[in-house]
């Protein structure tokens, strides 16, 4: 499959936290099933990327997704996990034109802003849309280590159904200690996309720094 | 990938990478270089999860890639679980290696649920074969048709009588039990709420009930507070009286006064606490002075009494009611008799020495010493279940091959049963353990653990 964009980061990160199953299958098209951490549980996913090269320059991401199951083929060319994101925003509206066009993300139409604070301890990012506050988010770190993920991100366009895998390198750490935390401030990105709570605290914290992300061309399926 | 070289070395523990262009590494175990291949690292990061879904419309389209990645990773590590035992499951077990066709015999055996080493006693044995003699081999129909013996009816009170309930109910397993518990009492429209480490029979029991379920963190009240929070209708609590991964207890007093205050009914299963903890072995409920201040006492006979099958105890309503809803005892086979003869006397065998539950406790204290003299990590246990806190998935298994291969079998726990980089190995201790097995045991291990520099 070709690749269609890469795109290098400096400071990746991608919190799960757990949510209501009815708000995941609201979420969702038809064709896509929410993986259930707990019954009844669901997961939701939130990245933020600082991009320190791409075609647009460095810039920002924020990303809500379910998660989902990935679709197997050969076990050894299979995504270990599969995103529908169904909320997005940057801070660059060249990047997400260009994404936008390409692989279909759900953006947001107004800019944000991020910040991405790192101690040894601690990754948090704020981010701000106009000034106000969206989130707070807040990682921490495990064992590092170097690591390939093969992911698989879902998409409609309309009423076409599509899939891109994407791969992502560079080093990476990964826990269940529940030590990380989120606050969601009232904000129009945010409003009425989740009915019911999510936990504050992630259940899993992913953390991936200076490395690659790589989308290949979209598949109908 | 499954092939094993053997070549001579020197004594000298010595691991290293294999030549180049295969996936592999050497252990020397007395004086023997065992060469085992390995799979590819990325094999190792996919697991069952992986597997779980899949696109298309055949109902097998999952089973050849989950059949390719098996035959990689098997010999790399997951062989490790269903190994053969060829001896009773005593404080030695003689184990059969499955990747080298070898039985390895004699390995101290911190893996089996024998807490009180009662399954192999003379007495239980000889009750077997008498109920054997007398009933046969099973009970050849479910329990409410012809299914019940005079046995299974004696066991039932022996049981209410031993919990110091009115009445109790035998289920054929304790998956069982839970299942047709939750789902026997609790509705669609109703709520059930757990702690999140809960085990599976007692998520699969919510399920089945089709009641809205939470889940509260692990031995978080304040958590369970906000999630009995607001919610109108009939409301079940469900915890466990020792969490089996990590050998914790439940902060059981606030657990009991939040329940309380929010008309919940408050469930404990006691699989491995029953029998072994309070003052006459009736479990956490009691160690803890708070025995009557819970609804519903589930356990198991397969720990403790080291037999088969669950049970509920509690009042004669709920066992009455249970016994005309819980699907899952209704529509099982019972209790083979010969199972429940075994049980009886294992029973009357915890009840008549208390002195299992002296030594257990004893050499829970002893192992507990000899793992933090060698600054073993080992979790927050306050139980005969004792983890060892490895935290490292992608060399778990290694570890595990290398203590199998030293002589002992004790159980490697990796994601998704406990969660990422929580992996650990499950240490069982047992009343039967000699301070020899122990020492030599943990002597074994730590040489293991020691190598991959988790103590120091």
């Amino acid at each position: 499959m070709p690749i269609v964009s890469s795109y290098r980061f400096h400071t990746g990160v991608s919190a799960f936290f757990d949510m209501a199953t009815s708000d995941a299958r609201a979420l969702l098209p038809e064709h896509l099933e929410p993986i259930e951490v707990t019954h009844q549980r669901s997961v939701l996913s939130v990245t933020a990327f600082l991009f320190d090269d791409s075609v647009v320059g460095p810039y920002t991401e924020l990303m809500f997704s379910v998660v989902v199951p990935p679709m197997v083929a050969q076990w050894g060319k299979h995504a270990k996990a599969g995103f529908f994101p169904f909320l997005a925003a940057t801070s660059s509206e060249e990047a997400r034109r260009i994404k936008g066009e390409r692989f279909h993300f759900p953006y947001h139409e107004e800019s944000i802003d991020a910040q991405f604070i790192e101690t040894d301890a601690r990754l948090r990012i704020r981010v701000f849309g106009a000034g106000d506050p969206i989130l707070d988010l807040s990682v921490t770190p495990g064992a590092w280590e170097t690591t390939t993920h093969l992911l698989q991100g879902f998409m409609m366009n309309g009423e076409e159904r599509l899939r891109t895998t994407l791969q992502i390198s560079g080093d990476y750490t990964v826990h269940e200690e529940e030590a990380g935390e989120m606050m969601l401030f009232p904000h129009q990105i945010t409003s009425g996309i989740l009915t019911q709570e999510v936990s504050p605290q992630p259940f899993r914290e992913h953390w991936f720094k200076n490395g690659t992300e790589v989308f290949h061309q979209l598949e109908t399926i | 990938m499954s092939e094993r070289t053997k070549e001579t070395s020197a004594t000298a523990v010595d691991i290293e990478s294999a030549a180049p262009g295969t996936e592999g590494r050497r252990v020397d175990v007395d004086g023997t270089t065992e060469m085992i291949e390995q799979a590819r690292p990325e094999a190792l990061e996919y697991d069952y999860t992986n597997f779980y879904f899949g696109a298309g419309d055949d109902a097998f389209a999952l089973l050849e890639p989950f059949d390719d990645w098996w035959e990689e990773v098997q010999p790399a590590g997951y062989y490790l679980y269903e190994l053969p035992l060829h001896s009773a499951p005593g404080t030695r077990v003689d184990v059969k290696d499955t990747k080298t066709g070898d039985i390895r015999r004699g390995l101290v055996n911190f893996a089996s649920y024998n807490y009180l080493g009662l399954s192999y006693r003379p007495e239980v044995k000889e009750a077997i074969k008498e109920a054997a003699d007398t009933y046969g081999g099973g009970s050849s129909g479910s329990p409410i048709l012809s299914g019940t013996t005079a046995l299974h009816r004696r066991f039932a009170r022996e049981i209410a009588d031993f919990k110091g309930k009115e009445d109790a109910l035998i289920f054929p397993t304790g998956y069982s039990a839970n299942v047709g518990t939750i789902a026997g009492l609790m509705r669609s429209g109703d709520l059930i709420v757990a702690d999140q480490y809960a085990h599976a029979s007692i998520v699969d029991g919510m399920i089945l009930s089709k009641a809205k379920s939470r889940f509260f963190r692990h031995n978080r009240p304040d958590d369970l507070e906000r999630k009995l929070s607001g919610f109108e209708g009939k409301k079940l609590v469900i915890i466990e009286g020792v969490y089996s991964m990590d050998g914790d207890l439940p902060p059981l007093a606030e657990i009991v006064e939040i329940c309380r205050r929010h008309g919940a009914r408050l469930m404990i299963d006691e699989a491995h606490s029953a029998f072994v903890f309070g003052e006459t072995g009736k479990g956490v409920t009691e160690h803890l002075g708070l025995d009557e201040e819970v609804d519903i006492h589930l356990g198991t006979f397969s720990k403790s009494l080291g037999g088969q099958g669950g049970y509920i105890a509690g009042s004669r309503r709920l066992v009455n009611y249970l016994r005309g809803f819980s699907r899952s005892r209704f529509f099982s086979c019972a209790l083979s008799p010969v199972i429940v003869a075994g049980l009886r006397k294992a029973l009357e065998l915890a009840r008549e020495e208390p002195e299992l539950r002296e030594r257990l406790w004893e050499n829970v204290a002893y192992m507990r010493q000899l793992l933090g003299e060698a600054e073993v990590p080992t979790g927050d246990s306050e139980s005969q279940v004792i983890p060892i806190m490895v935290r490292d998935d992608a060399r778990i298994f290694s570890m595990a091959e290398e203590i199998f291969r030293e002589g002992v079998f004790i159980n490697p726990v990796k994601y998704p049963a406990v969660g990422k980089h929580k992996s650990r190995f499950r240490m069982s201790i047992s009343a039967a353990h000699s301070r020899e097995e122990l020492e030599e045991g943990a002597e074994k291990i730590v040489k293991v653990l020691r190598r991959y520099e988790i103590c120091p």
